[in-house]
């Protein structure tokens, strides 16, 4: 196991009387992609302020690089904000060799960095355009490139692909991927499970500020049955989720935006029960393979505690 | 070393965004240069200031209309802050390994530089218009009428620190720094001398600091300064006392342009 480049223990950060962090314990090991994941509000953005030592937590102990966060293992550190941090009256340049000379670079090195980034990132053509004129995926690459435009050993994320296109987020990630696998450690805070389970190697759950599961996805989806159902249903008349989960064959059953998500090892044998229990009261069913989504559900997600006493 | 170059690149950076916004630029100027050319022709011919010491209206304004340019700018530059917090980019700023100190140095050091230049600007575009007598003569005049300039805005800028520490909002900060500075623009001597006002406007005007700054101007670009009461050895050391004193307790208190507003 590589040595941990984060390691936080029991933290704890208060906003008032809310704690966005609660206890938290949690090891980031060297090289990987490491996921956290959660709802809105569970804390994930929160980490990663203390991790970049723009707050300090209020009970427990965090070590970056082995140490408490100091300017030096900042100088490590580069950082994608969930919003962009970008003045738009600035060039892209502008940008790239402002957060440059924050990192003590300069001169011909630092240009040629810029420069490079640039064309990594696809950014090239519109270096010396205003960063207002540009579009929402260009500004979002340029996020990216700003991080990295010291080289850091550790890369915290924070939803680095909100509001931008499936190309320009594949395009993101082979940019972000492609050098660095292995030598730099990245921090993803994110909602998008698709994309966490297709780049993490570790990932955590995240509610309330708490770990609830941490593990890479695969152990995360060891545990859960081999299919979900996701059955759509007719507003008026939707099956009784208790009773669901009563069906033989029905493992967790959680409730989605337009009807239920129920978890279960032979779909086959479990949608006739579910049309028989519910004629007419279904608009569709879709059959899939769990996905660490699967597993978020049930160590997140609302979950019908009858439903696991009932098998 | 790497602070001095991270603190002057946001101070280039904080001069390119003032030089790019033409109208921010324009209205700074031309604002303070009106004012001289109506209020000051209208009340020298519509009043007939006898008893000014600069012979005529227009040409007594001049020291009060840098001052007041130099108010003026000290506001704006210290609205860039909020506009930094707001645009995101201070916390890519916040995030490097540059001390907070650092970044508020370069950035107030860009304020103090526009506000002198464009003071500078006032009196260098009101020169051919007004008879300056020079006391001291032209050029340790145009020194001195520098210095003082440049004193004034390490001032402000400092006055602007200290509130935006304490201010969340931008519109706050506006609220408060009109609220502030400009009424001691009124009794500064900024429009009309001080001598002969009632005693408790002389009181405020006294202990308020612009008086210095614009009785220190008038006193080096004019011969007649008998209204001057302070005398240049005092607006100096005022200048100076309250410049470096209020500069650095401006940077005790960082201002709350922090993480993330929670």
């Amino acid at each position: 196991m590589p040595a941990a480049v984060i390691t936080a223990r029991d933290v704890s950060r208060l906003y008032g009387e809310r704690r966005a962090l609660d206890h938290l314990s949690l090891d980031v090991p060297s090289g990987v992609v490491y996921g956290l994941l959660g709802p809105n509000g569970s804390g994930k953005s929160t980490f990663l302020s203390l991790v970049a030592s723009m707050e300090r937590p209020a009970e427990g102990e965090m070590l970056v690089f082995g140490a408490p966060p100091s300017s030096a293992a900042k100088a490590k550190i580069g950082m994608v904000f969930q919003e962009n941090a970008q003045d738009p009256g600035m060039t892209a340049t502008e940008l790239l060799i402002l957060a440059g000379r924050m990192q003590g670079l300069g001169g011909a090195s630092l240009a040629a960095r810029a420069v490079e980034l640039l064309r990594t990132f696809g950014l090239e053509s519109r270096a010396n355009d205003p960063i207002a004129k540009l579009s929402g995926g260009m500004r979002r690459r340029l996020e990216v490139a700003r991080a990295l435009i010291h080289d850091p050993a550790l890369l915290l994320l924070d939803e680095p692909t909100t509001g931008i296109d499936p190309d320009e987020r594949r395009n993101l990630w082979s940019a972000l991927l492609g050098a660095a696998r292995g030598s730099r450690t990245i921090l993803l805070a994110t909602n998008d499970l698709a994309e966490a389970d297709s780049v993490c190697e570790q990932v955590a759950f995240l509610r309330d500020g708490r770990l609830v599961a941490t593990g890479s996805p695969e152990q995360l989806k060891s545990g859960l049955r081999r299919e979900s159902v996701v059955v759509e249903t007719l507003e008026s008349q939707p099956p009784d989720p208790a009773i669901v989960a009563g069906l033989p064959g029905a493992g967790e059953v959680t409730i989605s935006e337009n009807g239920l998500r129920i978890t279960c090892d032979d779909a086959s044998a479990l949608i006739p029960r579910l049309f028989e229990l519910a004629p007419g009261a279904i608009r569709s069913v879709v059959v899939r393979s769990s996905t660490l989504e699967d597993a978020y559900f049930q160590h997140v997600g609302r979950r019908l505690e009858t439903a696991g006493a009932a098998r | 070393m790497s602070a001095i170059a991270a603190c002057g690149a946001l101070f280039a950076r904080d001069i390119r965004g003032v030089v790019r916004s033409r109208s921010q630029l324009y209205s700074s100027i031309l604002t303070p240069l009106l004012i001289l050319v109506f209020l000051g022709n209208g009340v020298s011919s519509g009043l007939q200031p006898a008893n000014l010491p600069a012979g005529d209206f227009t040409a007594y304004l001049v020291p009060g209309i840098i001052v007041m340019t130099c108010v003026f700018s000290s506001t704006f530059s210290s609205a860039s802050f909020y506009k930094d917090r707001d645009s995101g980019l201070l916390r890519m700023l916040l995030v490097s390994p540059v001390s907070p100190r650092v970044i508020l140095l370069g950035k107030s050091l860009a304020g103090v530089f526009i506000g002198s230049i464009q003071g500078v600007v006032v009196l260098l575009v009101a020169a051919p218009f007004v008879e300056f007598e020079w006391r001291y003569g032209i050029i340790p005049g145009v020194f001195l009428a520098i210095f003082v300039i440049f004193l004034l805005n390490i001032m402000l800028a400092g006055v602007a620190q200290a509130l935006a520490s304490r201010i969340s909002s931008i519109q706050g900060f506006h609220l408060l720094m009109n609220l502030v500075l400009f009424p001691l623009l009124f009794f500064s001597g900024a429009f009309f001398p001080i001598d002969g006002l009632p005693r408790w406007l002389e009181v405020l005007a006294l202990i308020n600091p612009l008086t210095y700054a614009v009785d220190a101007l008038l006193l080096a670009a004019y011969a007649d300064s008998t209204s001057s009461f302070l005398g240049l050895a005092l607006d100096l050391a005022v200048l100076v006392v309250l410049a470096g004193g209020v500069y650095v307790v401006g940077f005790v208190r960082l201002p709350r342009l922090t993480w993330s507003g929670e």
